[in-house]
């Protein structure tokens, strides 16, 4: 009788045991660096020793990062020719070396003789002013940082160097890698698995493509061996020795240095509420290892599936990145204008209220424009947060830009009250919140309001008088 | 049942065991050392059975049975409150200035705490009145004017649907007074509480608010009845005499009643019959209570 129910038992508990081992090597089996993979192409006889490569993302994080530091310089030729232009001699303006924080390159040719223009998004953006596509809305902008003294419109409280930047970072980076790479390049017919990506390369379609997607994201390449806040520091040039994974007493732009978004997604992180960047690195690394695995060969559907299922994880954990950076800086716009109101009520000068305010906003649109760069039709979502933004934030006087005119100039019209475009803060907010579930919620303005309604609201009762 | 059971148990409530227990402290004091009742008079008089176990003590405890389980339709009333708080703060925005600078937190907890109770208590009022003067509202509220004899528990004997318009009035004035003071203070808006509830509840409740529905007809001074609502002064809002019809609608403060020129002072050794005049005894019906005779 024990024998026979010990035998009933034993068979599923050992199917059990089994898949839990095989889970748990399998978690066990993720790479914790996303660098030097092998090569698994056959027939391969050139001289790389692996076949990961993103050097040409990095040189972009880079064009982008020299090319904030520009904006503020207001020399239009410079701004053209790290936007377009293809000289591999252009400097790294930023980052740079910063005490012992050593810089390996000083030039962008070092990384990959790349430009921002190409890859710039090429579609409509429609919470800009004047009907433009990407790249146009990014040269207008460039002109108009130009004219403007230290690329900040004080009287449009525009300011470029972050709106330049928080866009790019959109329509560049995130448009690339989302709506590119992990999009259309994960179909069976677009860059295959059993040929090199282009003739001599030491890579497969899928493997660079995957590899070029890393890259946009801007993470180091040992992510996933750091803490948020190891990341944090290291974008912030504050912890050379987190970044220096090498040893080499430098720091390589290509593998250790942390851009973009993945600096964002560690500034929510560090919290302690999320886990945005261990999330995407983590599921790059696993598509990664998959390729490795699938060893040149080409994705059967199921691989592919599983692919794509990893590229979700990226692409809704990516958006959430940006969705947080959209609600954190409405809530700086707010607090700021709460400052400006209550000196503007005293006579005082608003002056560096206003710079701050021109600033968040900036960042605030930036990230905005962003977001709608994902390739995903946002519907409804898309219009709101366009109208509660408004092309430009409230002006003195309580006009807002309008448009262009057609030499290019901002119109102006009466828009709301100053305390009504505090409201539209607040609705960005919860807009952030009902569609895309932000969690880390930096700059809450009704943080606390819900517990309180809770301990303080009304409560059940029949109690009479 | 745990809901009922958190009635006694919760300071929130009236009818919690502390207060309770107070109410029979002062009633004793009251009866024994004002009135000069014999002892014996007095504890008989507490666990008289004709009253409770009359037909309408009974019926406010069957009208209490069946709001247990009405009660939890109120859910997505309170539900709305947080959409309405933040509805409130929102449009305060398009009449005031957000304040910069913070004041004291115990500052802003006495002007929060005053505050809600101020407009909880005007509130309570303002509906009550209504409660009586609206032809169709008074359908629903004789069901608690039925009684004819008053306990604690006769606090609980309330139509339904007046259940209904007392939470969304209560929902109506927290939301708004979160709103408001959240707007002005942020996240330091908090209520000075004892015993986690107000403290002004607290101190309401424990000083005999329980007495008002029960024959204890204690009184206060003529000037202190046209400030607060004693006892005797509620009873006289349950009188069957037509003399007494539409007053003292208060809850705590009788300002209002005074305002409204509804107030009315307790008399000396007053007593009252309770109840609706010409009422049967079929008033005490479930069904009657619900939906009318």
């Amino acid at each position: 009788m024990f024998k026979n129910r010990f035998t009933a038992k034993a068979v599923p508990l050992t199917v059990v045991l089994t898949s839990a081992i095989l889970i748990s090597s399998s978690a066990f089996a993720r790479s914790n660096v996303y660098a030097d993979f092998p090569i698994t192409l056959k027939g391969y006889s050139g001289s790389a020793t692996t076949s990961t490569s993103y050097k040409g993302q990095m040189a972009r994080h880079a064009l982008e990062s020299s090319l904030k530091k520009l904006i503020s310089k207001g020399d239009m030729s410079a701004m053209q020719s790290y936007y377009s232009g293809d000289d591999a001699n252009r400097a790294i303006i930023a980052p740079v070396t910063k005490g012992d924080f050593l810089i390996m390159q000083s030039t962008i040719g070092e990384l990959s003789n790349k430009n921002l223009s190409g890859k710039t998004y090429k579609g409509l953006i429609p919470g800009w002013p004047g009907n433009m596509t990407g790249p146009e809305v990014a040269v207008f902008m460039f002109e108009k940082a130009a004219d403007a003294e230290g690329g900040y419109d004080a009287a449009h409280a525009y300011d470029y160097t972050q709106l330049v930047s928080k866009f790019l970072m959109g329509a560049v980076m995130y448009n690339q890698a989302v709506d590119n790479y992990l999009d259309e390049k994960l179909e069976a017919d677009t860059k295959p698995n059993n040929k090199p990506y282009k003739d001599g390369a030491a890579y497969t379609g899928k493997e660079h493509v995957w590899d070029e997607a890393f890259g946009y994201f801007g993470a180091p390449s040992h992510t996933l061996t750091l803490s948020a806040q190891d990341v944090y520091n290291i974008a912030k040039q504050k912890d050379v020795t987190a970044a220096d994974f090498n040893y080499d007493g430098k720091v390589d732009l290509y593998k250790e240095m942390a851009f973009g978004h993945a600096y964002y997604a560690s500034s929510f992180d560090k919290g302690g509420k999320t886990t945005y960047l261990h999330d995407i690195v983590g599921a790059y690394m696993d598509g990664r290892d998959m390729l490795v695995a699938a060893n040149a060969s080409a994705l059967s559907d199921s691989q592919r599936d599983q692919l794509k299922a990893y590229a979700q994880v990226i692409k809704t954990n990516w958006e959430k990145v940006i969705a947080e950076a959209v609600f954190k800086y409405a809530g700086e716009t707010y607090e700021d204008m709460v400052k400006i109101e209550a000196i503007l009520e005293s006579n005082g000068d608003v002056a560096k209220e206003w710079r701050n305010y021109s600033k968040h906003w900036g960042e605030l649109k930036g990230f905005a424009l962003a977001l709608q760069v994902g390739g995903k039709d946002m519907g409804a979502v898309s219009v709101k947060l366009n109208r509660l933004i408004g092309h430009s934030p409230l002006l003195l006087g309580n006009t807002q830009v309008i448009g262009l005119d057609s030499s290019g100039n901002y119109v102006q019209s009466d828009s709301e009250t100053w305390g009504g475009y505090m409201v539209h803060m607040l609705k960005v907010q919860n807009l952030m919140v009902d569609e895309f579930a932000v969690v880390a919620k930096s700059h809450d303005q009704t943080a606390g309001l819900s517990e309180l309604v809770e301990s303080l609201g009304a409560k059940s009762s029949a109690e009479n008088d | 049942m745990t809901d009922f059971f958190a009635n006694f148990l919760n300071p929130e409530k009236r009818l919690f065991i502390g207060y309770l227990i107070s109410a029979a402290f002062i009633a004793l004091i009251w009866l024994r050392i004002v009135q000069k009742k014999p002892l014996t008079n007095i504890v008989s008089g507490f666990l008289n059975s004709n009253v409770w176990f009359s037909k309408s003590a009974i019926a406010d405890y069957k009208l209490i049975v069946l709001n247990q389980f009405f009660i939890k339709l109120l859910a997505p009333i309170l539900i709305g409150q947080l959409a309405l708080t933040l509805f409130v703060f929102e449009n305060m925005h398009l009449l005031f200035s957000r304040p910069s600078a913070s004041i004291p937190v115990w500052m802003v907890m006495l002007i929060f705490t005053t505050v809600l109770f101020i407009l909880d208590d005007f509130s309570r009022y303002l509906l009550h009145r209504l409660m009586h003067r609206i032809p169709l509202l008074w359908r629903f509220h004789k069901a608690h004017h039925s009684a004819t004899n008053l306990t604690p528990l006769t606090v609980l004997r309330t139509h339904p649907i007046e259940a209904v318009l007392f939470s969304i009035r209560a929902v109506i004035v927290h939301s708004f007074c979160l709103g408001v003071c959240f707007f002005f203070f942020a996240g330091s808006v908090s209520l000075i509480e004892i015993f986690g509830s107000s403290m002004f509840v607290v101190v309401f409740h424990s000083l005999g608010s329980n007495l008002r529905h029960s024959h204890v007809n204690l009184s206060y001074w003529n000037w202190l009845e046209k400030i607060l609502v004693s006892p005797a002064q509620h009873q006289l809002h349950h009188s069957i005499n037509p003399k007494h019809y539409d007053c003292n609608f208060g809850a705590i403060l009788a300002i209002w009643d005074n305002l409204g020129r509804s107030c009315m002072v307790s008399e000396k050794h007053q007593n009252i019959e309770f109840g609706l005049k010409g009422q049967s005894e079929k008033a005490h019906n479930l069904k009657n209570l619900i939906i009318g005779s």
